[in-house]
């Protein structure tokens, strides 16, 4: 018999709610937390002990010992609380012969986010893929995720109506391309589905949840009513998202035929740093529909919830992985949930279950923004990610692709794969460092070695420009996956704003700016023993700034900034040198 | 161009009628009168495949059906 406890009720694992379909669930290493429980003790008695003798010795240890449950006549499992002194109650009691084992009480809680939205539990494909586990570390947060469809039911406008569980989600602008208007509502039901596969209002006590739900939404039509589209539209709807800041799309359609113009628009995204996430293809056959099959995009095809390729998916050589698609062929339960329209009635807002690979496509996109949020910096970074998460080892199988999406198997690979360090920011400072003291006169310049070595200096120095990278990675090793705040602070100084808006998100144009050092100059004026820190501060915001302008990095948040965000950065830049300069000075004649 | 075979109803996506062609292939069926699409109906379309048209429903190419006749 073994003594392993869990206090009842905390134990939240995510195959505790999984009614329905019987999906076998196994918690992955890693994920549960263990505590122990403050003044208590669990005691593990002989089988068969009678309930007279462990009372009998409950007061000759003066322990408050109770049987755990009903199960405990016959499992000879008890346990105290409100013990002073465990180790001392551990001692008396483990030389007792009755007793197999005793140990303290620990309480076992599964690192798992369960949403509230009560039909959650028929949402098997999100506990296929380990969302409960993945949203501990990353839901999307800001990451705009384009989803380029039939439009979606986000607004109560003219005859178009929202869907109700969409209320609080987070939209971006978006464009209607089949009838040029700036509301690209849903008069399909498709966009709707797939939309809140991806980002739907979650844990807000209404319908179901969604894979990436702190993202935001950018709407684009490009089907008709009847789901039908041309290229031309589609592969405007491509750059039009990029243009405007989306950082994954999600393109749940297809069709057989090439086209030069599309391929070239997914080209495009991937050269401006966007995810491009399409469907496989519903045909059954070895062959992959365009826009899926292009170079630069993700191919998805469907799995059914016993994790065999759906009857209606499309496989073959431009496969990449597979998400939960449904297959309603093993009967009710068996598709997608989500909210929706009515598909006889557009006004209608419904909960309903599809099959097919559009379904399986915004699984990988909502991930995709996870690992946009979590610290991904390029689409290269987001594919290696989702293929080594998948966990197929490497192996690519065209029925497969690299196999399964994993939510969390994609954020540990991610973690495992993070960036190095960039140096390059302090190699820009210093090089500015020389260009500042070669301007000053000989008599109140100090030696290169003497700014450098002085820690009042070099400390600010380089947590403007490399931050505390040592932090994540001392973490990592030692504790485990680190917190938010933790990767934030392991950034540079300009970058700690995204601790606040998280790590996908454009850099704060305040932040990125002289702002810092010349707020600390300030205090410097008055106490002049800052002066080393502020030279530290200004220099290596210097080299930071202009860094940042010369590798064309990164967005700037706040519109009027995209196209200023260059300037911005220069301006900045030199105004931190500028602010250094002076501060670099030896007093001169004393 | 003629295009023989049977009406059938998909159930994927948003569902979807396709004439299963005698030629093998699948299309998806658009426009043309709602008569046609009864579930096992037999027939020979008039129409255009458009290879050109993207989808939600990915199940073949699209046959742009002008008009049909009940075998």
């Amino acid at each position: 018999m073994r003594s392993r406890w869990c206090l009842s009720g905390v134990l939240l694992l995510a195959a505790a709610c999984a009614p329905g379909p019987a999906h076998t669930k196994v918690t992955p290493p890693g994920t549960a937390r263990v505590s122990a429980v403050p003044h208590a003790l669990v005691v593990d008695f002989r089988d068969g002990t009678p309930a007279e003798a462990i009372a009998d010795r409950a007061r000759r240890w003066g322990l408050p010992l109770h049987l755990n449950s009903v199960e405990g006549l016959r499992s000879g499992i008890a346990i105290a609380d409100g013990v002073d002194d465990v180790d001392a109650a551990l001692a008396r009691v483990r030389g007792d012969a009755e007793v197999e084992e005793a140990e303290p009480l620990v309480q076992v809680e599964a690192l798992a986010f369960i949403p509230n939205d009560p039909e959650f539990p028929r949402q098997w494909n999100l506990r296929m893929i380990h969302m409960p586990e993945a949203w501990e570390r990353s839901r999307g947060k800001g990451v705009v995720v384009a989803v380029i469809d039939t439009g979606i039911a986000y607004e109560d406008r003219e005859e178009f109506v929202r869907v109700p569980d969409l209320t609080g989600a987070r939209f971006v602008p978006g464009y209607d391309f089949v009838n040029d208007t700036d509301h690209p509502n849903d008069d399909n039901g498709h966009g709707t589905h797939v939309a809140g596969t991806i980002a739907q209002r979650t844990n807000n006590g209404v319908g179901v949840a969604g894979v990436a739900f702190e993202a935001r939404l950018m709407p684009l039509k490009v089907l008709d009513r009847s789901g039908l589209g041309n290229s031309a539209d589609i592969a405007d709807a491509i750059r039009w998202a990029v243009d405007h800041g989306a950082k994954v799309l999600n393109l749940s359609l297809g069709g057989p035929g090439y086209s030069g113009v599309m391929e070239r628009a997914v080209a495009y995204a991937r050269s401006k740093g966007a995810v491009v996430v399409c469907a496989a293809g519903n045909t059954g056959l070895g062959q992959v529909s365009y826009p899926a099959a292009y170079a630069g995009a993700v191919a998805v095809g469907a799995v059914g919830p016993d994790g065999e390729l759906a009857p209606y998916s499309s496989y073959g050589e431009a496969l990449d992985l597979v998400a939960p698609g449904g297959n309603t062929r093993l009967g009710p339960g068996n598709g997608i949930l989500q909210a929706t329209l009515d598909r006889a009635d557009f006004r209608k807002p419904v909960l309903a279950e599809y099959q097919g690979t559009s379904m399986a496509t915004p699984h990988v996109a909502g991930v995709a923004a996870l690992l946009f949020a979590a610290g991904a910096r390029a689409p290269d970074e987001v594919e290696k990610a989702l293929f080594e998460g998948a966990g197929s080892g490497g192996a690519w199988t065209p029925r497969a692709g690299h196999g399964r999406l994993d939510a969390l198997g994609a954020l540990e690979a991610l973690g495992k794969n993070a960036a190095p360090v960039d140096w390059t920011p302090l190699a820009w400072s210093a090089a500015l460092l020389v260009l500042l003291l070669i301007s000053l006169k000989t008599k109140v310049r100090p030696g290169y070695l003497n700014v450098l070595l002085n820690p009042a200096t070099l400390l600010p120095l380089l947590l403007s420009t490399v931050g505390l990278w040592f932090l994540r990675l001392l973490w990592q090793r030692y504790v485990g996956h680190p917190p938010a705040a933790a990767e934030a602070l392991s950034l540079p100084l300009p970058d700690w704003g995204r601790i606040l808006f998280g790590r996908g998100r454009l850099a704060s144009p305040l932040m990125y700016s002289a702002l810092v050092p010349a707020a600390a100059a300030l205090f410097a004026l008055r106490w002049r023993a800052l002066r080393p820190v502020v030279a530290g501060l200004s220099l290596g915001f210097a080299g930071f700034l202009l860094y940042a302008a010369w590798a064309k990095a990164p967005g700037i948040a706040y519109l009027p900034f995209t196209f200023l965000a260059r300037p911005w950065l220069v301006l900045n830049g030199l105004l931190a040198a500028l602010l250094c300069r002076p501060m670099l000075r030896k007093e001169a004649g004393r | 161009m003629r295009i023989r075979g049977t009406v059938e109803f998909r159930d994927v996506e948003m569902g979807v009628w396709v004439l299963a062609g005698d030629d093998g292939k699948t299309y998806q069926l658009a426009g043309g009168r709602s008569s046609l699409l009864k579930e096992g109906q037999r027939v020979e379309i008039d129409g255009e495949v458009d290879g050109a048209a993207m989808g939600a429903a990915m199940i073949g190419p699209v046959l742009r059906v002008r008009s049909y006749k009940a075998l």
